[in-house]
Parts: C-alpha cells; sequence; structure tokens
C-alpha cells in the first residue's frame, strides 16, 4: 500500500515539475515564504517552512522543493531540506531563493538544551484528534465506542485521562510493558480493532503516545499553556490543473508565548473534495475547477485557507467592465481570479421586475413600466432604486423579515394583542429608520412588560435560556453554536466554555405575571447563573469570540447588547450584510445566512467586509446597502450566462431564478388580478407581507412555504417548488377564482380596448414585458377562434399567471 | 302500532306545553344577562333595560347603592323595563342591580352611571374623513365590531382641555380591552392610551387644545378585534382626568387636602372632607369649574393620618421623618428614584406592612424593604399583594428603623403615589356561599318560597383566629325565619336554613349576613361577600373583571307544588355504618315532576351520592348515607335540596334535620380463614361490646367468592364469638380473597343501625397435584396405610400452608421421588 502511494506521490511530484516548467513560462511576480520566522524554543521544536511563488496570470505555485533553502548558521539551526530543528541557542537568518527572487527567514532558538516531558494535553490529546479516535462515529460517540469512551474532539482532557488510566484498571495502559498497552496495540492494529490501524509503531504518533506511558502516564502538572491561536498557510493558492499540488503548513500559538509547528498533529479536511482534495500529511492535490476551503483542525482551533483550482492553462482575458461601485470591484477581482466573464447587463423590463419585486415586494404597474421603459435618462435604473426605497412596501418587506427572525407570532404564552404590539413595535423602528443597531440593542436589552415594552416579547418568546443564547447567535451573528451546549463545536471555533459563557449573559432574566392576565414583565432578576456540564464551574458572561466584561451592577443583557450590535463585534454588521444580500440575490455571500461557522467561509469575503464596512458607516442604516446593492452592476446582470460563467453557482456571475416567496406571489397575483384579500385582524385589501401573526395563514400562503416563524432559523422559509403548488396554482381557488373575481378581462371588453391590447396589458401585468409578435400571432388566432371571447382572454391570463415566467424572479 | 309522524308529536308537544303554560302562572329561575344602557345619566329619569330570560313576573329592581328609584317597571318574558329616576348626587361608577321576581330573584349584573347626557353611535363612522358628530361632555353608547374603528368630532376652542374615558373592559360584558385616541385635526396624536392602571384595560386621554378646530376621538379593540359584545361608554368633555390623587387616604371623618395629578392642566388640588364609616371602595372623584370626570381615583380610609414624603429622601441616610401609627405616604418621582421614611418602633409591636400602589391604581410596582437605624436590611417584598408589597413584621427592639419603597423596574413618575399602611394584626372573618358552578352566580341568592323552606350553605374563611362561630342574618323579608347552627371550629362550611310563613308577603331585599366568634368578648366579627366572575378568559381561564357585593339577595317567591321532608332517624349512623336516609315528598295536587334531590350538607366522614332522583309521582325517596370509620362524632344539621322543572327550575329544601354520628357498638375481630377447593372452613370472630343493644344482631358474611356459601348467623349483647361454616366448591376461584367482610345489623327504636367490620382474608388453594409417580389414587383403606395416622386429616385445614410451606413441601416431594422423575427426563 505504502509503496503504491509513494510511487503515486512520485508521479505527481513529476507532473509537478513538468507543470512548473509550463506555468514558469509566466512572469514570477514574487515568492512568499510561510511562516515568516523560525522560533524554536525547546530541543523537541521544530519548523517546517513552505515557499509559494506567484505569477502575473494570478497561478500560485509550491516551489519548496525547487527553492534554494539555505541556513544561515548550522550551530543553531539544523537543517533537513525544508525542516528545521533547533542545533544550540542563538539566532540567525535562513536565505530563501527562487528564480531571482530572494527573502529571508528570521530564527531564533531558545532552551535549546530543555527537553519537556511528553504533555498528555499538549502531545498526546491532539493524537487522539489527528488519528480520529474521538470523532463522532468513533470513541467520541455519548457512549463511546467499544466499551472506550473519549470526549467528543477531546472537550475534556480530564475526563478523556481518566478513561484511559483509571477506568478498567491496567487494562488499557501496561506501564509495566508500554507496548502491550491496548492503547498500543488497538491503536496501531496490533490486535483486533474495529477502527483499523490509527498509527503505525515506528511513526511519531505511535512514539508520541508510547513515550508518554513510558514516562509514566502522568497528567500534567501546574499551568498548562492553551492554544490561543492557529495559522495556516500558504494564505490562498490558485493551482494550475489536475494534479497541482501545495505544501500546507499549521503553526499553532500558545498562551506562554510559544509556538509551534503542528503541521503533523493537525486534522485536514476541505470543504469541496470535487475541486481539491488534501491528505493527512498537508498536501493539497487539485483536482477539477473549481474552489474549495482547505481546513485544518487543531486543539479547539478550526482553520482554513482558499484555494482556487483552474484547468490547466486556461486561456482567459479580462475586458474592462464598467464597475458601479465597490460591489463590482470586489466581484470583478473574484471573477478575475477565477477567470469567470459575468454575464452581461439584464433588460430595462427585467430590471424594473426584478427590483420592484425584490425591494417593495409587488409588480410594477402598467404606468410604471411604460414611464421606465420610455425614461432615456441614463441614471434611470438609479432613479427607480431611489424610488422604490422611499415606499412603504420596502418598509414591510422589512418587517416581515425582521418578524421571521424574531418569531413574531402568538403562542399559548403569547396572546394577540402582545404580538401585535411586538408587531407595531417593529415596524415602528423599520418604518423611521431606526438604526439596526439601536434597535437590536433596545431589543436585547429590554425590560418591562410585554405590553408596556413590546420588544421584551423576544424574551417571552423563548424561555429557556440556553435558547435564547443559540437563537440570539444565530440571528444576529449568523452562528449555529447549538453543537457547542454538548461538546467543543467540530468546524467551528466554539467550545463549549464559549456556549455556556455567552449563555450566561441571559441566565438573569426575570419574568414574573403582569396585572393583565396577558402580559409578562421581564425584568432583571439580578441572580441566576449558567454552569459548565463538566466540572459544574460557574460561567462568566463571556462575548461570543469577545471579551470577558465588567457587570458588577449592570444589567447583563444591556452590556450584551451593547456589544453585539456594535463595531466591536465583528460578526454584527457581516451578517446583517450577508442578511440583506442574501434577499436580493437568494443566497448569501455566506450561504445559509444563518451558518457562518469557518468551515463555511464567503464566497467573496473581500466583499462581504466591504458591505460590512459600508452598514456601519452608513450607521447601520441598512437602506443605504441595499440602494448599494441595487444599483451594483452585479444585481443588474442577465440571468443568461455565457461560457465562462455557465457553471458557476456561487459567484454572482450572473442573475439566478429565485421562485417568489409565498407573500410576495399571492401579493402580485392579487396585484395583477386586481383582486383583494381579506386576512384576519387586517382589513380587507391588506397584502400578505403584512400580515402580523406567524400564525395566520391561507392554504396559498402554507403550500408556499410562508414562515410559522417558529423558530429563527431561516430555513422556514420554504422556496422550493413542489407539486402541491403547481397544482394549487392550476386547480386551486386562487388563480381562477381572483382571475374571475378581479373582472380585469371583463372590464377591458366594457371599455371596448382591443383584445391585442388586452394581451398585452395582461403581459406586462404578470410578465412586465409585452408579448414577443409571435406569442401575441398564436393567442389572436387562440381568441379568434373562441366564441367567447372573455373566457378566452381570461384563459390566457390564466396561461400567464401558470407560467414559469410569473413565478419566478428573473 | 302507528308510528306517529314527526308534526303531530311537535303538535303534541306544543299542546302539552301550552298546559303547562296556562297551568303556572309564573316562570322559576330568572335569569338577567345584561343591563342596557351600560351607562345612566345621573339627576335624571332614565329608561333601563334589563335583559334576560323568564322574567315576565318581575316585581322589583333591588339596588345595591342608593340612589335610585323605580317609578315604574314593565315586565316582559325577556326583560324588564324600569324608568328610574337617579338622584343627582347618586355616586359616579360602578353600579350594582337584581330583578326580583314573583318566582323568584336573578343573578346580579353591574351597570355604569356618570354624569353626562347619552348619545348612541351612528355608523357608519369608521374613517377619520367622515367622523360621528357629538357635544363636549356627552357619553356614547357604542359597540365596536370585528376591526371596527369609531370616529367621534367634537368642537374645541383653544385652550380648552378635551377628556375621554372608556368603560369597557369594566362593563364586564366580553374581553374588550379598548384602546383610544384624541386626534387634532391634522392627525396628530395628542393623547392615546391602550392601558392605563388607574382603569387597567380601559382607556383614558386627556390633552388642552392648542388652537380652535375640530378634534377627534378614536376608538377601537387594542388589536383590532371586537364583536357584537363589545360595547362601550365612552365620555368625551372638557372634564379633569387626573391619573392619581395624593395623598391616596386620610383618617376616616378627617378634612384632607389632596392634590389630584396626572391632568394635562396641572394639578388640581381639593380639600376633602372623608365619611365617617369605612369603605373598602371608596374613591374621590376629581371635579373643576370644567366638569366632573365619569369615575373616581381610589382612595384608602384608615383609623390614622398621613405621614407624607420630604424629598431628598434617596438613601437610608437621607431618609425623611414619618412617625407611627400614621400611613407613609409619597411618590416615585422620578426614574431610578428611591423613597426612604425613617421611623420609630417599640420593641414587639407587630404589624402587617402593607403597601397600596396598583391597588390604588398607581402605575408604580412597588418593591419595599425594612432596615435597622444602621441600614442592616430586616426584610423586603415585592409582590405577595399582585404587584404590591406586603410582609408582617415584628419589631425586635425599640429604636428607629427606615423603609424603603421603589419600583421594581425603577420607572417613576409624578403619578407612581403609593401609601404604607402598618396595621395591627387583627383576626378576621368573612363569610360566603360556596360556588356550585365555576364562572356562575348559580344559587348565590336565597329564594324562599312562601310556606317552604329554603337552605343554603354558608362558608367562613377565618384569618389569624379559630374558634366557633355564630351566624347572623339580618334585614330578612317579613315572615321569613332563619336556622343558622353554630359553625364549629374545625368546619368551614355549616348549612343555614330560611323558612317562609305561607302568609308572608312576596318581597325582597338584600340581607346583611354576620359571623361572630361565639365568644363576644374577643369582639371578632365579619360579614358576608360574595363575587361574580364577569369576564373570564384565556390563558388559563384567567378573571379579568369580577364583582364583590357584601349583601345576599333574598326573596320571598311563589308558593311551590312542592316540598321536602326528611323522616327524621331515630338511630344513629355509626362509624363505618350506612343509613337509608328517608324522604317525604309532598306534592300539591296535579304536580308530578320528577325532583332531583341532592345532599349538600356533608358532616365529615359522611358520603353519599351527588343525587338522587325521584321519578314523576313518586312521593317517597332514601337518600343513602354510609359514615367513613372516622368519621366525627356528634350531631348533625343535615337537610335535602330538591329541584324540579316549575316552567324553570325551582329550588326548595327541606327542613334542618339531625343526624347523629356515633361509634359502633360493637367491634369484631375477624381470623383468616384458608382451605382448598371443595374443601369446608370455619371462620371465627370475637366480639367486643362497647354499647349495649336489646334483642337479637345479624350478622352477614359478605365479599364470598364465587360459589362460596354460608349461613348468616345473630348475636346478643352477651355473644362474645363466632364461627362461619364455609363451604367451598370444586370450582371457587383459587387465591387469596381479601374482602371478606361481616355486616352488622342491629335494630334499635324499630330502626336498624347498619354496619360492617373491616375485610378479612379467605384463601382458597388448589388441590396439591399427586407425585408424578405416585399411584393414582390409594386403594380404599389397606391397612398399611395406616401409618400416617398421627397426622390428623383436618390439619391443613387449620394450619393452610403458605407459599413458602408449600413450595418447601413440593422440594421435599420432589427429592423423595427424584430418582425416578430424573431418570424419566433423561
Amino acid at each position: 500500500m505504502t509503496a503504491t502511494k509513494n510511487t503515486l506521490r512520485s508521479l505527481a511530484l513529476f507532473a509537478l515539475v513538468l507543470m512548473t516548467a509550463v506555468t514558469s513560462a509566466a512572469e514570477l511576480v514574487e515568492i512568499n515564504v510561510y511562516p515568516q520566522n523560525i522560533d524554536l524554543t525547546n530541543s523537541r521544536d521544530r519548523q517546517r517552512l513552505i515557499v509559494q511563488a506567484r505569477y502575473a496570470d494570478g497561478i500560485t505555485e509550491d516551489v519548496t522543493e525547487q527553492a534554494t533553502i539555505t541556513n544561515g548558521n548550522a550551530e543553531v539551526l539544523r537543517q533537513d531540506g525544508y525542516l528545521f530543528y533547533p542545533q544550540g541557542n542563538g539566532e540567525t537568518m535562513v536565505n530563501v531563493e527562487f528564480q531571482g527572487k530572494a527573502l529571508q527567514v528570521a530564527a531564533k532558538v531558545q532552551n535549546f538544551d530543555v527537553t519537556p516531558p511528553v504533555s498528555f494535553t499538549l502531545d498526546v490529546m491532539p493524537i487522539f484528534m489527528k488519528a480520529n479516535c474521538n470523532t463522532g462515529s468513533c470513541h467520541g460517540a455519548a457512549r463511546g465506542k467499544d466499551g472506550f469512551l473519549l470526549s467528543l474532539y477531546g472537550f475534556n482532557p480530564n475526563g478523556d485521562y481518566n478513561n484511559i488510566t483509571r477506568d478498567f484498571s491496567s487494562r488499557r495502559i501496561n506501564l509495566a510493558f508500554p507496548e502491550d498497552s491496548l492503547l498500543m496495540t488497538k491503536g496501531a492494529g496490533i490486535v483486533p480493532h474495529t477502527g483499523g490501524t490509527r498509527f503505525r509503531k515506528g511513526d511519531e504518533l505511535y512514539e508520541t503516545v508510547h513515550e508518554w506511558l513510558r514516562d509514566g502516564a502522568v497528567m500534567d502538572q501546574g499551568e498548562i499553556p492553551t492554544v490561543t491561536k492557529v495559522d495556516i498557510y500558504p494564505k490562498g493558492a490558485v493551482l494550475n490543473g489536475e494534479g497541482a499540488q501545495q505544501k500546507i503548513s499549521v503553526r499553532a500559538y500558545y498562551s506562554d508565548g510559544t509556538d509551534r509547528d503542528v503541521t503533523h498533529l493537525a486534522y485536514f479536511s476541505s470543504n469541496n473534495d470535487n475541486s481539491a482534495i488534501i491528505e493527512q500529511d498537508g498536501i493539497v492535490t487539485a483536482q477539477n475547477r473549481g474552489e474549495a476551503f482547505i481546513m485544518a483542525r487543531f486543539d479547539t482551533h478550526t482553520v482554513g485557507t482558499h484555494f482556487i483550482v483552474l484547468p490547466k492553462n486556461l486561456e482567459f482575458s479580462w475586458n474592462e467592465l464598467p464597475e458601479n461601485n465597490y460591489i463590482d470591484t470586489h466581484m470583478h477581482n473574484k471573477f478575475k481570479n477565477l477567470r469567470i466573464i459575468p454575464s452581461e447587463l439584464c433588460t430595462d423590463e427585467e430590471f424594473i421586475r426584478r427590483v420592484s419585486l425584490d425591494v417593495t415586494g409587488r409588480l410594477p404597474t402598467v404606468d410604471e413600466y411604460n414611464a421606465f421603459l420610455a425614461d432615456t435618462d441614463p441614471k434611470k435604473r438609479d432613479k427607480l432604486v431611489d424610488e422604490l426605497l422611499t415606499r412603504k412596501e420596502f418598509v414591510e418587506i422589512w418587517v416581515m423579515k425582521w418578524a421571521e427572525l424574531l418569531t413574531i407570532r402568538t403562542t399559548n404564552q403569547i396572546s394577540y394583542k402582545s404580538m401585535l404590539l411586538y408587531y407595531t413595535w417593529l415596524q415602528e423602528r423599520i418604518a423611521n429608520n431606526v438604526p439596526m443597531n439601536v434597535m437590536v440593542q433596545e431589543l436585547l436589552g429590554s425590560n418591562g412588560g410585554t405590553f408596556a415594552n413590546a420588544a421584551t416579547n423576544y424574551y417571552q418568546n423563548e424561555t429557556n435560556t440556553l435558547k435564547v443564547a443559540e437563537n440570539v447567535a444565530q440571528v444576529f451573528m449568523g452562528m449555529r453554536i447549538q453543537c457547542a451546549q454538548c461538546h467543543n463545536h467540530p468546524f467551528d471555533r466554539w467550545t463549549m466554555d464559549d456556549y455556556y459563557s455567552f449563555a450566561a449573559f441571559f441566565s438573569q432574566i426575570g419574568r414574573k405575571r403582569g396585572e393583565d392576565p396577558r402580559e409578562i414583565i421581564v425584568f432583571n432578576s439580578n441572580s441566576g447563573e449558567v454552569r459548565h456540564p463538566v466540572g459544574n464551574r460557574v460561567m462568566a458572561p463571556k462575548f461570543l469570540g469577545g471579551d470577558t466584561p465588567d457587570l458588577t451592577g449592570k444589567d447583563r443583557r444591556q452590556v450584551m447588547a451593547n456589544w453585539l450590535a456594535s463595531d466591536e463585534n465583528p460578526f454584527f454588521a457581516q451578517n446583517l450584510s450577508n442578511m440583506i444580500w442574501a434577499h436580493f440575490f437568494g443566497k448569501g455571500i455566506i450561504q445559509e445566512v444563518d451558518d457562518v461557522r469557518i468551515s463555511n467561509p464567503p464566497v467573496n469575503k473581500e466583499l462581504l467586509d466591504a458591505l460590512a464596512t459600508n452598514l456601519t458607516e452608513y450607521n447601520y442604516d441598512f437602506k443605504k446597502l441595499v440602494r448599494d446593492i441595487c444599483t451594483s452592476r452585479t444585481y443588474q446582470l442577465s440571468t443568461k450566462t455565457n461560457e465562462t460563467n455557465e457553471k458557476d453557482t456561487t459567484n454572482f456571475s450572473h442573475a439566478t431564478l429565485r421562485r417568489m416567496r409565498a407573500e410576495v406571489l399571492l401579493d402580485s397575483i392579487t396585484q395583477v388580478t386586481t383582486t383583494s384579500n381579506k386576512f384576519p385582524g387586517l382589513p380587507s385589501g391588506a397584502r400578505a407581507v403584512q400580515i402580523a401573526n406567524g400564525n395566520t395563514s391561507t392554504y396559498f400562503l402554507t403550500t408556499f412555504g410562508r414562515a410559522k416563524r417558529e423558530t429563527v432559523c431561516s430555513c422556514e422559509v420554504k422556496m422550493e417548488p413542489n407539486l402541491s403548488q403547481a397544482l394549487h396554482m392550476l386547480n386551486g381557488d386562487t388563480v381562477n377564482a381572483k382571475i374571475a373575481q378581479g373582472g380585469l378581462v371583463t372590464t377591458r371588453i366594457g371599455e371596448e380596448v382591443p383584445h391585442a391590447k388586452i394581451i398585452e396589458e395582461i403581459y406586462i401585468r404578470c410578465l412586465t414585458r409585452k408579448p414577443t409578435e409571435k406569442e401575441l400571432t398564436n393567442l389572436m388566432e387562440l381568441v379568434s377562434q373562441e366564441e367567447n371571447k372573455q373566457q378566452a382572454l381570461e384563459d390566457v391570463f390564466w396561461a400567464l399567471l401558470n407560467s414559469r415566467e410569473f413565478v419566478f424572479n428573473h | 302500532m302507528r308510528r306517529l309522524s314527526p308534526r303531530t308529536v311537535t303538535f303534541a308537544l306544543l299542546s302539552a306545553m301550552l298546559l303547562v303554560f296556562t297551568s303556572v302562572s309564573h316562570a322559576s329561575s330568572p335569569a338577567l344577562s345584561i343591563i342596557t344602557p351600560r351607562n345612566v345619566q345621573r339627576g335624571v329619569e332614565n329608561t333601563i333595560t334589563f335583559n334576560g330570560a323568564r322574567l315576565a313576573d318581575a316585581e322589583e329592581i333591588l339596588f345595591y347603592s342608593p340612589g335610585f328609584e323605580v317609578v315604574e317597571l314593565t315586565p316582559e318574558a325577556g326583560k324588564a323595563t324600569a324608568k328610574v329616576n337617579i338622584a343627582a348626587d347618586c355616586r359616579l361608577g360602578e353600579h350594582v342591580a337584581h330583578v326580583r321576581c314573583k318566582s323568584g330573584l336573578t343573578e346580579f349584573r353591574t351597570f355604569w352611571v356618570g354624569p353626562f347626557p347619552a348619545a348612541a353611535e351612528v355608523e357608519p363612522n369608521s374613517s377619520f374623513e367622515a367622523p360621528q358628530k357629538i357635544e363636549l361632555n356627552t357619553t356614547v353608547h357604542g359597540v365596536v365590531t370585528n376591526e371596527d374603528v369609531d370616529y367621534y368630532a367634537v368642537e374645541l376652542k383653544a385652550g380648552q382641555r378635551i377628556s375621554a374615558e372608556i368603560e369597557a373592559m369594566r362593563l364586564g360584558t366580553t374581553l374588550f380591552d379598548p384602546y383610544i385616541a384624541i386626534i387634532d385635526a391634522k392627525r396628530f396624536e395628542l393623547s392615546a392610551d391602550d392601558d392605563t392602571p388607574l382603569t387597567k384595560q380601559d382607556a383614558v386621554a386627556s390633552a388642552v387644545a392648542k388652537e380652535d378646530g375640530t378634534y377627534y376621538v378614536m376608538v377601537r379593540e387594542s388589536s383590532y378585534a371586537g364583536n357584537g359584545n363589545c360595547r362601550y361608554n365612552l365620555h368625551v368633555g372638557t372634564f379633569p382626568r387626573p391619573l392619581a390623587v395624593y395623598p391616596a387616604g386620610g383618617k376616616i371623618g378627617d378634612t384632607v387636602d389632596v392634590r389630584f395629578v396626572g391632568d394635562p392642566t396641572g394639578a388640581i388640588a381639593q380639600s376633602v372632607q372623608l365619611p365617617t364609616e369605612p369603605n373598602d371602595q371608596f374613591s374621590l372623584v376629581p371635579q373643576d369649574a370644567n366638569g366632573v370626570a365619569p369615575s373616581g381615583n381610589p382612595f384608602m380610609l384608615f383609623e390614622h393620618g398621613n405621614s407624607l414624603e420630604t424629598e431628598p429622601n434617596e438613601s437610608i441616610a437621607e431618609a425623611c421623618a414619618a412617625e407611627l401609627p400614621n400611613a407613609f405616604n409619597g411618590i416615585v418621582q422620578a426614574e431610578g428614584d428611591i423613597d426612604c421614611f425613617r421611623f420609630t418602633a417599640k420593641k414587639g409591636q407587630v404589624f402587617d406592612i402593607e403597601c397600596f400602589a396598583r391597588r390604588i391604581r398607581s402605575p408604580l410596582d412597588p418593591v419595599m424593604n425594612l432596615y435597622d437605624g444602621n441600614g442592616r436590611s430586616l426584610v423586603g417584598n415585592d409582590d405577595s399583594r399582585g404587584p404590591d408589597s406586603y410582609f408582617r413584621y415584628t419589631f425586635p427592639a425599640d429604636g428607629e428603623y427606615v423603609l424603603r419603597v421603589t419600583d421594581h423596574l425603577k420607572r417613576g413618575g409624578d403619578t407612581f403615589v403609593y401609601r404604607v399602611e402598618f396595621r395591627p394584626v387583627k383576626a378576621q372573618l368573612s363569610l360566603g356561599i360556596p360556588r356550585v358552578a365555576r364562572y356562575s352566580q348559580s344559587r348565590q341568592q336565597i329564594y324562599v318560597p312562601r310556606g317552604g323552606k329554603y337552605a343554603t350553605l354558608i362558608s367562613a374563611s377565618r384569618s389569624n383566629f379559630g374558634g366557633d362561630i355564630t351566624i347572623e342574618g339580618n334585614q330578612l323579608p317579613q315572615g321569613v325565619t332563619m336556622h343558622a347552627p353554630n359553625m364549629p371550629a374545625n368546619m368551614s362550611t355549616m348549612p343555614v336554613v330560611f323558612e317562609a310563613a305561607a302568609d308572608a308577603p312576596i318581597a325582597g331585599g338584600l340581607m346583611t349576613f354576620q359571623g361572630k366568634h361565639v365568644d363576644p368578648a374577643t369582639g371578632i366579627q365579619g360579614h358576608f361577600k360574595n363575587r361574580a366572575d364577569l369576564v373570564v378568559a384565556a390563558p388559563g381561564q384567567s378573571l379579568y373583571v369580577y364583582k364583590d357585593v357584601e349583601q345576599l339577595a333574598i326573596a320571598v317567591v311563589d308558593e311551590l307544588p312542592y316540598s321536602l321532608e326528611i323522616v327524621q332517624p331515630k338511630v344513629p349512623i355509626v362509624q363505618s355504618g350506612e343509613m337509608a336516609l328517608k324522604v317525604l315528598i309532598h306534592r300539591k295536587e296535579g304536580f308530578n315532576e320528577a325532583i332531583t334531590l341532592q345532599f349538600p350538607f356533608r358532616p365529615p366522614g359522611i358520603g353519599t351520592r351527588s343525587t338522587v332522583v325521584v321519578p314523576a309521582g313518586a312521593t317517597e325517596a332514601v337518600y343513602p348515607l354510609n359514615a367513613a370509620g372516622n368519621a366525627q362524632i356528634r350531631e348533625w344539621p343535615i337537610y335535602v335540596l330538591g329541584s324540579a322543572n316549575v316552567n324553570g327550575t325551582a329550588w326548595v329544601s327541606s327542613q334542618m334535620a339531625t343526624l347523629s354520628v356515633a361509634a359502633p357498638y360493637v367491634s369484631f375481630a375477624l381470623e383468616r380463614a384458608a382451605c382448598e377447593q371443595g374443601q369446608e372452613t370455619q371462620l371465627y370472630g370475637k366480639i367486643t361490646h362497647t354499647t349495649a343493644f336489646e334483642g337479637n344482631a345479624q350478622i352477614q358474611l359478605l365479599g364470598l367468592p364465587n360459589l362460596v356459601t354460608t349461613t348468616n348467623l345473630e348475636f346478643n349483647k352477651e355473644t362474645e364469638d363466632f364461627t362461619f361454616n364455609i363451604q367451598t366448591d370444586k370450582t371457587s376461584p383459587a387465591g387469596k380473597h381479601t374482602n371478606v367482610f361481616c355486616r352488622i345489623t342491629i335494630t334499635e327504636n324499630g330502626e336498624p343501625i347498619v354496619f360492617r367490620t373491616a375485610a378479612t382474608v379467605l384463601q382458597i388453594d388448589k388441590p396439591l397435584p399427586p407425585p408424578p409417580n405416585a399411584p393414582p389414587k390409594p386403594k380404599p383403606m389397606p391397612v398399611a396405610q395406616a401409618a400416617p395416622k398421627p397426622m390428623p386429616a383436618p390439619m391443613p385445614m387449620a394450619k393452610p400452608l403458605s407459599r413458602l410451606e408449600k413450595l418447601r413441601l413440593a422440594a421435599k416431594q420432589r427429592t423423595e421421588g427424584a430418582v425416578p422423575s430424573g431418570s424419566e427426563e433423561e
């Protein structure tokens, strides 16, 4: 097996060498060495260097093997290829040279004469993860595996130590003959092991465990340094064609100020094996064209780096395209890297339909359509966006979206009145353009009666402390931290400590019944703590990914709210921007919008950062961000693809077809048929978008996936088409009845409008375009054949409402 | 038989109903559902309609408060219309009335008295553009239907005050939570209100007009709901509508200076003469040159005077001086305001320290803390009295103490008035009638038929004392007598029977009930209180609106065609015993309806069926009673209550009879018995005599399993033991029969005293199977079989084997015959 693998690797290396010859045809721009220093702090320490070349066409290449790496002082460092070991205390430089480009790396060795004992926490625990011992499918399962339990991804080293050394005394470890320990023989596959061979006698993982056992299998004493940061190198790569390879290096930083090359201990994974695979030895191999996020997990940290794989020696030329604003700049930068040319601009007809539906949830009227098409102002699209943003329908769309996030609905605990007051509170905030951060601070820090201060309904909607914390993280930071309730998050940075420390902000919510039986008073009870399930420690409140604030004499929630919805919290503005983006593109820059994690990176980080920065600079006035988005060229792209972007589904290089949301679809049908709806609690003629209560629904809305607002999950709104939807449109009581009820055709016939004009109007109403000549001819023929003209024209109407062109925003 | 067509049946039924109507001139169980209009003006004659059912024989309206004079009463089947003169000084606000009919009394309902003339709502008035024009100082009677919005327009001069107050939820009809707003001609809301502590879910709004012009008052349900029952009274006028009064209490009989706060024109100072009698529902009605408010602000009447806070008193060190036994008064004026009072108390003084805030309709949700003079915290409370605070405290030493009051949410404002009263711990007693149906006033009134009786249970709630209570009734109608035995200390309900003479005039009124401690020296007394649940709604059947009254409505009604009589038993019911209580039904000629009997008062340990139905025409019934083993031994008053359809349900009770509960005359000790199926056994019992009796008594052995028989025994006062011979059958069920007991019947005064013993056990076992290799059956009397003679045959019967013993026996048998059986298996 190993021999075959080696052969493969040699072949790959051979291919790489061949390829190098080809790539080097493009001009070499720079080389980078990672990491940029060597810092060795004991005799066991070591550091690898990797060298990456970048060419003028954006391609990068791993030239670690080809570069000339020279050791500045053999008395300080011992060199083995690109690996460096300590040789003596002191400082020196390592020189790296490749095709005329040179760099220097500072190296420092301290405590050369110190050989620390093998540490259980620092050395042995990482092996369980690297060797996949403590995953959920193996010994990390809740009940362990085959009688042996390890904490999932090593969240509880003390427990693991106990299980290895104390549980089944003298069975798992044998200190007299360490190599006979079951831990060794099972792991090395010497005795039958359900999990197979995890390491081999003689390799580093085996030897480390062996040495720990030989030294008496002791638990670390005193303060154990913790990992504060993990870095992965290189910081991105663009690989040229299938088979291209890139070495990865991982470095961990500890709380005692030291660092360590943990490439051999980090667990590697790729989020897209179709484009790039990574072996556990840290070598990425390019596969098909695409992008992949290469991740390394060490300790509780997951870090990633972005890889692009291009077809080998792809011919590509970028024609400068106009950039309406920063959004286009960031998009185009990415397109250049990906060798994608975005689609053309959409037509005016498409634009007015798209932007009207997205901004106001309404189709353009015939007058609006005519006026816009007749307008010759080159800035007319911007003008239209500005005009639409002033409409109250714009506010209503966002009230609806926020109502979903805040799960505004009646429950056994929340009366209709409470719910309505909560909805009105939200509506007033959004209508008055209250900055989003102020609104969220007001919401999360709210105290008082659910009638008197309706924002407090947020804490009545969900009364479980942990769930409240999870919801806040998911809605306002886009993070699903649920996993960390039971174990450190496997694909993200969140540990159980983070989870319970964050939940501690919500442990002092007092609730008491108000004088009105329907009202609950939410207050700061000043007492109540959250305890960590491992060890029952009281957890001090700590911002998620932030500091531990001073809370003396303060309302924990208010302190948390002030941090959460502020510039200090990097996730807030980013999450809001992403949510807003997702509304206009059908998917987020991070998708799902409420699943932000390291292993789910943004498709265009620079763009997301820029949106977030701008939102902050706009003082969280999201309307301005909406303007940026709608006026960008990217938003105005056609759905028609070209050769370069036809397979792109993630990078927004062309517009995508999006089915209208349930509410918008019903409102649109109602609008084009000139009918009205009656929803409980709303006057006749009100729109589905305006329904305050998540529990109020109709068959139509339910079928088309209106959110019931039972959870904060963005997945509650169902956008997937299904058979019942199609059948309901065809046979249900909505479309047909509304055509008849509205009587548009009857009215127009009564006004003696020519049939062709009626068809044209129906086309503009439904599809925001005039019929093509062919369509018109065909339809006119149909109408002329039918004796009952009204029936025939209504059939046309019906057919258009049932067309995909109507149901989708395109 | 010929099948009747449905039409024939209907016709027959109709004729039968007509017959009933002609033969009975009145209807029983009249009902009152709503009094309309919901608001009437004082100082004028009003036409008030009492809507309900079975009101055709209405005779009188019973008002619970003075100021109402009925000039004319026109009864109809479904309503009674009254012309009522309402005195000019009639108290403003909520009032209560019953309708008394010849045949009964309705439940009580509320209505409101206001100062303004009425105007009816005229739809359409649902848009701002087309409001209904009304005069200032008018009360609009309106209805909010589903999603309805009502607009009213008034003309104002600059500087004029406009106030609006709505009575909606307070009307106690349905869950109707209104919202009102005063809007100017440019559609700006000058004042709007959904809920306010002063009027709870109801709303008040008040503003001053900046310029001459039209102003609008908008009314809707707070969440745009509504229905035909959502009636409201909207008072619109120039009247003051302050939200609080400070201080909110004073010494009974004193003249106090008060300040109404929360009115848009500023505080209104008044000097008020307080009544000389305590009144829990007292309120002060704000009034100035521009009018009088339609309802008052609650005001506490107290035995002692007031200590008022002086700012600054934010900390214990700055506490202002106050003096006991005065009540402490203050306002939590601003956000975060804290009020501290320093006072002197003596060692051993015990007070119920009550903070009145929400109870006097202040927005404050008080938190009250007590500190000693050095600032050490002693006791604190937030919500023991609803949102209000309360604690009982015994002062440990002479010295200074500090009382601190603040808002739970650290809010504050001009109207955040509160008052702390230090009340000596007092014994408290109140009487009531236990509910017979949830949320209903059913049988919460007394209606005694002429020449008949009516009984009810009276409940007492005692706090801070124990002991027997006497019950007194005052203002009984002419010809009515009341029989009310004392309520023993361990009881919280007792029956009271009312009896009307045959010639008692048909009349009624409101009576006061009083309970007193049997020892007059204690001075403990309390009165009757009755609560009507007016609005009950979600969540969890919460009570939103209720009305308490302190008098009991009583009426002498038409004679009923039946009466009940308990045949006074001549023997006691003994513990673990039973009794068939005989009830006689005296029917008038021609009255044959079925009658449902109830046994409302059950002495401790006495149980019975909830109802016994006397079939149509029957004149005698038996109410079976049983006594638990621990039934309390004493003589108890009992009665039965009957109801029958006399064109509506008519209630009547028996006389108050006596039920004597005694200890059993003899006690039995039963031994266990056991045998195999088909065998015979004996059950022994010993008798201990406690009360001598004459003649022979019977013992029945009951609870025997199927196909087990025995014969009844007799015993007399000298018998000491007895034996039942029990014969079982081969198919009698095997097992442990644990409910075998004796029923004893002793006859005294010609009546049986029946009781039962504790149960014993009869064990019936299956016969042991013969050993596997044993010969099928021992041959008849072979000589060699004589060996087991020392073991006499009846032994198993005398000492039945336990399960363990049987198992041992079986094991022994197995080992004895083991070799052949084991080899068989091989």
